[in-house]
């Protein structure tokens, strides 16, 4: 079958596939611990006669059963040798289950392991294991392909490679979303936009979940499907009943969805987990008769990452595509390239989406470097460290296809010009795997100085790219930008270009904006002036650096004047957090000057340690000392914090940051208290605190001791993972009221029994108290400690103790 | 079905209220300034991009269980009231790790060292959960992969520590995982280093 034929098909009527197979053969005594694909071989006739069912069901396509006969999961059994022959003979035994009468699709899934870097199975390893798997469905007579049941997007891309390396067979390629994401975090736009770029003849999604589910993805995958869409959902959830799976939908519950699949846009429909011959039959009864509807189309330019689409287009707004990953003129990118360290890349990366980069710009040409496998891994980085899309910034085409094969998405190859050599070389690579590209307007002449030379061969490019399939939304054409240092009139002629694209030929463009400051002073000036004049032309995309205020400042300013910002949302926004802040510092110091002892208070409930520090400094300008500053604000104040704990009015976070304003405060009027002997602060008690031997979790050990300071203990810390001698010798050293431990785990609070022990044995005079997961009141209370299940109420409890500590109890 | 499956530097989907729960944060009761929602929110992303997860698992089949025994194909022997019950309609069990490195608790110590204790705290519920949601995404995973032949995970899964199922049975996943060479090491007391590291087991119907 052609892919022609196929699309025809699809778009005619509503095309029923066929259900689930392991459960039915599960139910014909496939046993446990077996091979699926070799017990079925073995038992052919019993497959073929499951597989017929659905043809007299009315599916118009049956799978072959291969989901699980590629070399690497077969080896699981130890039969991967066995790939090619396993394959051949599912698909005969298919086709004769057909009989003509269905068209036969050969199955290829995940081979169970992750691709790297996520897992150990490398990206080519992969598409050369389903090419063995490839071949013997072909040699067996397959009709078209399907890739199914992939919960990673990067697999479906290796599995599709393949297919479309082998053959040119039909594909339909269908993905598992949890909810709106695979697991691997896809959505399912950019799922449809990866793989329909790259070839897919079909797309969709399959099993995980009931037919309604599926409805939301085919309706978010519609008004940008090129291609017809699939739904192959399972008969709900599955349980387990006397040791039976059962999954909670019947055929005709699972049948009243396919009317609303159909409206909502699928053109091919069947079933998948827990779905048999019967649920088959009753989809096709309630909509076999349908027409798969045709959504209307506009032209998107969309690139995406395996996580986020990102659309181009001169109505949104600007994007601003990230320079910062070109080790041109930047020594630590540079050395980091050198070295191998892609933490700088996943730093820069990051950076640069957090300043609003929507797309980077990724490029590893320094000088005798590796660049194909610099590039890879650069590639690998960024995908890991955020969900930007990318450019791949390379004329060397072997570097590029390394890239564009493993970039789970769909990237935007920079550049492509109108020289021979380079459109014959990057215009195909670009097409393979389905990338946007961006279009340089510049021959086998060089540089061309005016517009009008440049707009000949854009025309020129773009008739190429058309031949081999390219439309105007795939591409982003360079107004080429020239420093106006050299040449006066160069930035008018990029403007040209730019207003030309944008009103006559309709294409988006995008600019390399810094070269046109090049050998100037104050270049941000002209840098920002000329992105706001190239925005005003129609300006779609430009490569700048995001992390320069100055020129995102100009971004958000330009979109709002040409209203590509509607209502100007956006710069208000931008601009807000800014005035924001502004507003707090201006606040501060305003209360700084004021006399400070309220605003102490609030400080401390707020948890400002910065305002906390100041207020501090100007209660003691003001003449207050700092017994009275303590005793009237203070400590009413994190008394005031604790209540709020109390009443879960503030969370943990709030409390400690309460104590951490107290703190900056008390640091300040420490010096004084030293100096002044009336003023001395009289402790509320000593508390030796530790985490008992063997146990290193000491974070909650940690914040009692810190809540404990700031409430008006004198504390010992001794740490964490501490012997019993230390611990009773530092409260014999220090006279402790109380000795405080944490334990985390069951192996390590048995230690607080024998501390217990020796602090008797040694007579000391305090208590003990005791937190942490494993502990509670009871085990507390069986050896004679204090258990509290959180740190403020241990400072209560540390108050009440010392209490009765000095009251002789 | 024997073999250890490594996945590294996965980002497993979390749930960011699980978080707030973790520091006490009560959606009727608690007030959260947007400063302190905002410091919260880029701590968490901080955690995110500190954090390297690497999960692993092994499917291993169940030769009996007599209760509170279990005893699997290489004749490990699990044991645990709960356990059993939870196992009691499995063939197989899932046995699994995850870790989030040693970079995540080198930052909870450098913010407690800084005297920023609100920030450690924050970090370290955030790095708390996802780890385990790392364990989410492989039952995830695996359940995607077992589903097709008719077989499911139960929906619980239990770690060493829990309930009547020892601590000292991290030894066993220890060793059955070969924890060591995902960077995970046990201390005398069963305790995992990094803190951030967990082993869990499920069962597979």
């Amino acid at each position: 079958m052609t892919k022609k034929e196929f699309k025809k098909l699809l778009q005619n009527r509503l095309i029923l596939l066929d259900g689930g197979m392991g459960t039915l053969l599960q139910k014909a005594g496939m046993p446990n611990g077996v091979c699926p694909e070799k017990w079925a071989v073995l038992n052919s006739d019993l497959l073929r006669d499951t597989q017929r069912k659905y043809v007299e069901a009315g599916s118009d396509i049956i799978y072959t059963f291969t989901f699980g006969a590629n070399p690497i999961k077969l080896s699981e059994y130890g039969i991967s040798e066995e790939t090619y022959t396993l394959n051949k003979t599912l698909a005969e035994i298919a086709r004769e289950a057909a009989g003509g009468e269905a068209l036969v699709a050969g199955d290829i899934s995940s081979c169970g392991s992750l691709l790297h870097p996520f897992g150990s199975v490398m990206f080519d390893e992969a598409v050369e294991g389903f090419k063995k798997q490839i071949k013997g469905l072909l040699d067996g007579g397959v009709d078209l392909f399907t890739v199914e049941t992939m919960m990673d997007l990067q697999e479906a891309r290796a599995a599709l490679i393949a297919i479309k390396e082998s053959c040119d067979l039909p594909v339909m390629v269908t993905l598992t979303f949890e909810g709106q994401r695979t697991l691997m975090g896809s959505d399912p736009l950019s799922a449809l936009v990866t793989l329909q770029s790259l070839g897919a003849d079909a797309v969709g999604c399959n099993c995980s979940s009931g037919p309604a589910e599926m409805v939301d993805i085919i309706r978010t995958m519609k008004p940008y499907a090129k291609v017809p869409l699939i739904a192959k959902p399972n008969a709900g959830k599955p349980r387990l009943e006397n040791g039976v799976t059962i999954f909670d939908m019947d055929s005709e519950s699972f049948a009243s969805y396919a009317e609303e699949l159909v409206e909502a846009g699928v053109n091919a429909l069947g079933g998948c987990c827990g779905t048999t011959p019967e649920y088959i039959k009753r989809v096709g009864e309630k909509a076999k008769s349908m027409k798969p509807i045709k959504a209307e189309r506009k032209p998107y330019s969309l690139a995406c990452s395996n996580r986020k689409t990102v659309e181009i287009h001169g109505t949104l707004p600007f994007t601003v595509i990230g320079e910062r990953l070109n080790p041109t003129g930047k020594k630590l990118l540079k050395e980091a390239l050198l070295k191998g360290d892609m933490d700088v890349v996943s730093d820069i990366a990051r950076a640069q989406t957090d300043a609003g980069a929507i797309l980077l710009d990724v490029n590893a040409g320094v000088p005798g470097i590796d660049e194909k496998e610099t590039l890879k891994a650069m590639v690998n980085a960024v995908c890991n460290a955020v969900s930007a899309p990318i450019l791949i910034d390379t004329s060397n085409p072997g570097a590029l296809e390394a890239a564009l094969r493993i970039y789970p998405g769909r990237a935007v190859v920079n550049s492509i010009s109108g020289e021979s050599e380079k459109l014959e070389t990057l215009l195909p690579l670009a097409k393979k795997y389905g990338a946007m590209f961006v279009l340089l307007p510049v021959d086998d002449n060089g540089v061309p100085e005016t517009a009008e030379e440049r707009i000949e061969i854009i025309k020129r490019v773009y008739s190429k790219a058309k031949e081999v399939g390219f439309s105007k939304e795939d591409i982003l054409v360079d107004g080429l930008v020239m420093t106006i240092a050299s040449n006066p009139s160069g930035a008018l002629e990029t403007l040209k270009v730019i207003s030309w694209c944008k009103k006559t030929y309709k294409i988006n463009t995008t600019i390399g904006l810094s070269n046109v400051s090049f050998g100037l002073p104050s270049r941000e000036s002209i840098n920002t002036a000329f992105l706001a004049m190239a925005v005003a032309n129609g300006l779609t995309t430009a490569i700048l650096n995001p992390n320069n205020q100055q020129m995102m400042q100009s971004v958000k300013a330009s979109d709002a004047l040409v209203s590509r910002d509607k209502n100007g949302i956006s710069y208000i926004e931008y601009f807000s957090g800014d005035n924001q802040e502004q507003g707090k510092i201006s606040g501060k110091s305003e209360k700084a000057q004021e006399s400070g002892l309220k605003s102490l208070y609030d400080a401390i409930i707020n948890g400002d340690r910065t305002t906390a520090e100041d207020m501090a400094r100007q209660a003691l300008i003001s003449g207050k000392s700092p017994k009275e500053i303590i005793d009237n604000e203070m400590i009413p104040a994190i008394q005031m914090v604790g209540d709020r704990y109390e009443q879960k009015q503030y969370f943990l976070p709030q409390l400690i940051r309460g104590a951490e304003a107290m703190e900056k405060a008390m640091a300040v009027l420490a010096p004084e208290l030293e100096r002044s002997s009336e003023e001395k602060i009289e402790s509320k008690g000593t508390i030796v605190i530790a985490t008992v031997k063997g146990d290193v979790h000491d974070i909650g050990k940690n914040i009692l001791a810190m809540l404990l300071k700031n409430y008006g203990f004198n504390v010992i810390d001794l740490g964490k993972d501490v012997e019993s001698g230390r611990i009773i010798d530092a409260a014999k050293a220090n006279n402790a009221n109380i000795i405080a431990l944490s334990a985390l785990m069951t192996t390590t609070m048995n230690q607080m029994p024998k501390v217990m022990s020796n602090m008797k044995s040694e007579k000391l005079n305090c208590y003990m108290m005791i937190g942490g997961a494993v502990v509670d009141r009871s085990f507390a209370e069986s050896f004679g400690a204090y258990y509290s299940n959180d740190a403020y109420k241990a400072v209560k409890l540390a108050g009440e103790l010392i209490k009765r500590n000095k009251n002789g109890g | 079905m024997n073999d250890i499956k490594v996945l590294k530097s996965i980002k497993p989907v979390y749930n960011k209220s699980l978080v707030l729960s973790r520091l006490g944060y009560d959606k009727y009761h608690t007030a959260l300034s947007d400063e302190v929602m905002h410091e919260v929110e880029r701590l968490i992303k901080d955690t995110e991009n500190t954090l390297n997860i690497t999960a692993a698992y092994r499917i291993i089949d169940i030769t009996h269980i007599n209760p509170p025994q279990i005893i699997l194909e290489d004749g490990t022997t699990l044991s645990g009231q709960r356990l059993s019950d939870l196992l009691k309609d499995s063939r197989q069990v899932l046995i699994m790790a995850a870790t989030g490195g040693p970079k995540i608790m080198e930052l909870i110590a450098k913010k407690q060292e800084e005297g920023k204790m609100s920030q450690a705290v924050v970090i370290d519920a955030a790095a708390s959960e996802i780890t385990d949601s790392a364990l989410d995404f492989v039952m995830a995973m695996v359940e995607q992969h077992l589903r097709p032949r008719g077989k499911f995970l139960t929906k619980m899964r239990f770690s060493p520590g829990y309930g009547d199922f020892d601590i000292l049975q991290q030894k066993e996943f220890y060793r059955l995982l070969k924890a060591q060479d995902l960077g995970i090491m046990l201390n005398e007391a069963c305790l995992l280093i990094p803190e951030k590291s967990v082993f869990a087991i499920a069962g597979i119907c």
